[in-house]
């Protein structure tokens, strides 16, 4: 009979706040060891955690987003076990009462919507960070609790590539509701994969692999493939001994996964409800409130460009991978620029501008209303798209209005300095002219006005030409 | 049955070792214990009961706002550790 | 002239005009430390300088002594365990903070059982602790030193903490009061956790009207304590105690008072003590009334209290590895590391308290256990709510003898553990309001009577104590034992 691989996801997102879970200790990266920690993050005896309502706050617009069931209190437990990296020796989490139980979200795959089915997701510390070094282990305790919200989907995904889309959905979400800033990069994503094989009858038939703690989503990927070519493999040539429930970890050198505890050593993590932490009474209105406070996210935006905006799939992709290129966009709508004309500026120069720059678009210097600018003139056909392009940059380079560009470079010139400029150029090379118009031949004055307008295209302002020019040839 | 293994085992997940002895006395009182949870369990109708995790069913309404920055110095953080090289804990390697 | 061994309107009295200084009292407090600890054992650590903040408070310039389990900024504190030797807090206990800002005077720390996880004032690192009306008798514990400090005149008040009986037993045993507000009337932020949900800060002091004052200054919401309470800030203990009790309900609990219950001679002895108090605390204008508790549920309050505190206390004491703090232990490899911190940290007792916390809370324990345990604390403290709703106390004798001799000691789990010996945790279980003051001796050791109320009762259970402590000869004695 065919099968497939099954796969649950446990990720674990470091939120965004000013103080930590627990403790008001900042909640920051930095580089400089131990200097975001408080007595309660170290664990030192007397210590009692006092719950951030911020955390709380985000955490049920979490909930609420993935359409979970949301309890009407607030309560954690303490799991127990010992490590270096865990000073109190246990962590404060959530098991009996998660924040959100039973919901669900849609992702999309590969062009096509899938419904990944979530378990729960809750709210929990951080452990301190360990640096390990050739003969020992370096430990910061900045990072012993920092808030993480940890999402557990359902053994319900069916391919590598959907169970990165379901990771990558959910980081958009996080970026989308300032939950987090989801950034990979800076290790604020780790995963737990949780892999069998399962036949088209829905009957599992290879035992669950648990991969621990993977922190990219390449990895997740690989991860899953090597992990559904060994437990297939194992499969098919009947060596089922080589499979046992187990937990692995993913080799980044090899590509691999590798052994390492079995079921029987599972630990028991002997929860229990965290007796310092009282309930928190989550009302309908408080959960109404958060609610309202959540913006439209990714996928529905895209459908929105797409379906309402007349835009292509590939520009709305582009614009909702961040939500600060979506708001512009919008921004930008809102205030009457052509969607796809503004979709366009958007994909073309100002994206490209911003990768050149390494900034993002909040520190873009054209804001929705300065585009807007240069792309009415470019509709009245004040200026050509060639100009359009050359007022962008220069408004870029100068930070100065596009409009200042727009008054010089295409309508009338009247720079007094410009002309100026002009008129003595045109006056050196035409010594014989001004003398003539100095001994009476007038209408000479109208050769040395049009030599202006034709060095200016015709641009300059002609009485201040004029102007300039009496003062630079009359007799006084 | 609580066995001389079992007792060395609870406590080897507790980080600890223990004599002879106190595995021994250990034993005389995990009899009790058990005798003791019994008086707990026989008591009617408790299955019905939600279990009280403080002294009162406590609740909450307001919680730490998070403006409110505290953080300790990083020699007052290490202070108390008996084996850090500047500004970190350090500790033979940790494997796994 | 001494003035330590009297109340604190006295010292206070005398501060004010001048006859004496707070220099001259922390003197008389250390010489007094210098000449017993060699026989008491009470303090661990004694302040050689007088710092205390000026103000207009009471206790300004008035030496206390303050349990080891409370943290003091920049003052070793070890909980009496090897796991914290030379362990120095860079934090205050919100308590001892707001001692501090009253301009109280902290003379010295006093010895515990280790990690307050004990009932004998035996088991600390520091040795053992005695009682000063005969030293070869028990303090009690764990707040043995404080109670054999306050006892012996040393300090006019200590602070301590209460667990499941941890102050209002050794008071009792060592004649002086001893009292536990409500859950959260105190922070505990600071306090070294031993089991949370039954942990309290208290006090002992010579009379009713100390311990009132000493709880005004400590007690207030604490934005570090998330079971502080919150609404009684404004509330005055000490203006609470007019000693009218005129029409006020006292019960007890005839299946803990009946004397038929009991053959030990000395149980029956402290019955009688009992029943003469209730015919005062009647004289006095007290209304009396003998109550019936099922007898179940009385029995389980000892199995109730060992399995909670034992589970919350393995895990609060998790964070006793040698990592962060206490001393390193020696290993290849960081996990034998911390097991051999903790090895040699832990006294067999904290280990065995430790193991059948652990086996309690296992997976496939905790239903039956622990759960069950909490279930019962529910059932418990429902019946007590109910019946403070009918009576304004609940009036217990504090234990079934005096103070057992030092040879008597024993932290064993045993079997037939008697109710009058373990009735004081239902205070904890239901974070009630509880004190106890002297009411009289048996073979020259002191007992005690316990007043407990319904929660956040605090005012009319100090103001009901107060009135019986002015029937009784005890009021402001000190020990007279040789010491």
């Amino acid at each position: 009979m065919a099968y497939h691989v099954i796969v649950g996801l446990e990720m674990h997102c470091e939120m965004k706040s000013k103080t930590k879970v627990f403790s008001p200790a900042t909640n920051a990266y930095t580089p400089s060891a131990n200097t975001n920690v408080n007595e309660i993050d170290l664990g030192f005896p007397g210590i009692l955690p006092t719950l951030n309502m911020e955390c709380v706050k985000k955490a049920i617009m979490a909930a609420r987003i993935l359409n979970c069931e949301i309890p009407k209190k607030m309560m954690f437990d303490r799991k127990n076990y010992y490590y270096p990296d865990l000073p109190k020796g246990y962590q404060i989490t959530q098991n009996t009462m998660p924040v959100g139980v039973h919901g669900n979200i849609d992702v999309e795959c590969n062009g096509s919507i899938i419904n990944v089915s979530i378990q729960d997701i809750h709210l929990e510390e951080d452990s301190a960070a360990l640096d390990h070094l050739d003969t020992m282990s370096l430990i910061d305790y900045n990072r012993a609790g920092v808030p993480l919200l940890e999402c557990v989907t359902d053994p319900c995904i069916t391919s590598a590539d959907a169970a990165v889309a379901f990771l990558d959905t959910m980081c958009k979400i996080y970026q989308y509701t300032d939950i987090s800033d989801a950034d990979t990069k800076k290790g604020q994503i780790r995963c737990d994969v949780n892999v069998n094989l399962q036949d088209d009858n829905g009957n599992y038939i290879t035992p669950k692999v648990e991969i621990k703690n993977i922190n990219s989503f390449a990895n997740v990927k690989n991860a899953i493939i090597y992990e559904y070519e060994r437990q297939s493999k194992a499969y098919e040539e009947g060596k089922m001994d080589e499979l046992i429930q187990e937990t692995r970890r993913f080799d980044e050198e090899t590509g691999t996964t590798v052994h390492m505890r079995s079921k029987v050593d599972a630990i028991d993590y002997k929860y229990f409800v965290e007796p310092n932490i009282p309930p928190f009474i989550i009302d309908d209105e408080f959960v109404k409130e958060i609610a309202s406070q959540i913006p439209m996210l990714a996928l529905e935006r895209k459908q929105m460009y797409t379906d309402k905006f007349g835009l292509d799939e590939l520009s709305a992709i582009v614009i909702v991978k961040e939500k600060s290129l979506a708001d512009y966009f919008e921004n930008c709508v809102k205030i009457g620029i052509d969607a796809k004309i503004a979709a366009n500026w958007l994909n073309g120069s100002i994206i490209s501008f911003l990768n050149k720059e390494e900034i993002s678009i909040s520190d873009f210097y054209l804001k929705p209303e300065f585009l807007k600018q240069i792309v009415d003139s470019l509709n009245e056909g004040t200026i050509s798209s060639k100009q359009a392009k050359e007022i962008f940059n220069k408004s870029l380079e100068e930070r100065k209005e596009p409009k200042e560009f727009i008054s010089s470079d295409n309508k009338q010139i009247s720079d007094e300095k410009y002309i100026e400029e002009v008129i003595d150029n045109i006056l050196a090379n035409n010594e014989d002219n001004i003398a003539a118009y100095q001994n009476g031949k007038t209408n000479v004055f109208d050769f040395f006005v049009g030599q202006v307008m034709k060095e200016t295209k015709g641009k300059a302002n002609p009485n201040i030409t004029k102007e300039l020019l009496h003062k630079k040839i009359d007799k006084s | 049955m609580f066995t001389k293994e079992l007792m060395n085992k609870y406590a080897n997940d507790l980080l600890f070792d223990l004599s002879e002895e106190e595995v021994n006395l250990l034993l005389e009182e995990f009899d009790v214990i058990r005798e003791n949870m019994e008086i707990i369990s026989n008591i009617e109708g408790i299955s019905e009961v939600e279990p009280l995790s403080f002294p009162y069913d406590i609740t909450v309404s307001s919680l730490r706002d998070d403006e409110d920055l505290q953080n300790i110095s990083t020699e007052d953080a290490l202070k108390n550790c008996h084996d850090k090289i500047e500004d970190v804990a350090i500790v033979p390697k940790v494997v796994g | 002239m001494t003035y330590l061994d009297k109340d604190l309107t006295t010292i206070h009295e005398a501060l004010v005009n001048k006859e004496v200084n707070p220099k001259e009292l922390a003197d008389e407090a250390r010489s007094k430390i210098a000449k017993t600890n060699g026989k008491l054992n009470a303090f661990n650590l004694v302040i050689d300088n007088e710092e205390y903040k000026e103000s207009d408070s009471i206790l300004c310039g008035i030496p206390y002594a303050l349990k080891d389990n409370l943290s003091t900024k920049g003052i070793k504190t070890t909980a009496c365990s090897d796991t914290l030797k030379d362990y120095v807090p860079v934090f205050n206990a919100t308590a001892y903070e707001k001692l501090c800002d009253s301009g109280a005077l902290l003379i010295g720390k006093t010895n515990l059982d280790e990690l307050a996880m004990g009932g004998t004032g035996t088991t600390g690192n520091t040795g053992i602790v005695h009682n000063p009306w005969n030293i070869s008798h028990m303090a009690g514990g764990s707040s043995a030193g404080s109670a054999s400090s306050v006892a012996a005149g040393i300090v006019p008040y200590a602070i301590g903490s209460d667990t499941g009986d941890s102050i209002r037993k050794p008071a009792a045993f060592c004649g002086v009061v001893g009292f536990k507000p409500s859950y959260g009337l105190i922070s505990r932020y600071g306090l070294f956790a031993f089991a949370s949900s039954l942990d309290h800060v208290g006090v002992f002091t010579r009379n009713v009207k100390d311990a009132a004052i000493i709880v005004d200054h400590i007690k207030g919401y604490d934005k570090k304590d998330m079971t502080s309470i919150r609404d009684m800030d404004d509330v005055s203990l000490v203006n609470g105690l007019d000693g009218n009790i005129k029409g006020k309900k006292l019960f007890y609990i005839d299946e803990i008072c009946n004397k038929d219950n009991y053959d030990n001679p000395k149980t029956k002895e402290m019955l009688d003590n009992f029943d003469s108090l209730l015919e005062k605390a009647k004289d006095l204008g007290f209304e009396v009334y003998k109550e019936s508790v099922d007898i179940k549920l009385l029995n389980a309050i000892k199995p109730i209290y060992d399995c909670i505190s034992c589970a919350e206390a393995t895990s609060n004491n998790s964070n006793l590895t040698g990592i962060p703090f206490g001393p390193r232990g020696n290993g290849e490899n960081v996990m034998d590391m911390m097991k051999d911190a903790r090895t040699k940290g832990f006294s067999p007792l904290i280990k065995r308290r430790f193991v059948i916390g652990s086996f309690i809370l296992q997976k496939e324990n905790q239903e039956k256990y622990f759960l069950n345990a909490k279930r019962v604390r529910r059932l418990l403290v429902e019946i007590f709510n109910k019946l403070f709703e009918k009576y304004d106390g609940l009036i217990l004798p504090c234990s079934s003898a005096g103070a057992p001799s030092l040879e008597q000691a024993s932290d064993k789990i045993t079997r037939n553990d008697i109710i009058l010996e373990n009735h004081l945790a239902i205070g904890n279980f239901g974070g009630y309001p509880s004190i106890t003051i002297p009411c009289g001796f048996i073979d020259k050791m002191p007992i005690g009577v316990n007043i407990t109320g319904k929660f956040k009762g605090d005012a009319n259970v100090l103001n009901m104590a107060y009135a019986l402590e002015n029937t009784l000869e005890f009021k402001n004695q000190t020990a007279k034992g040789e010491f």
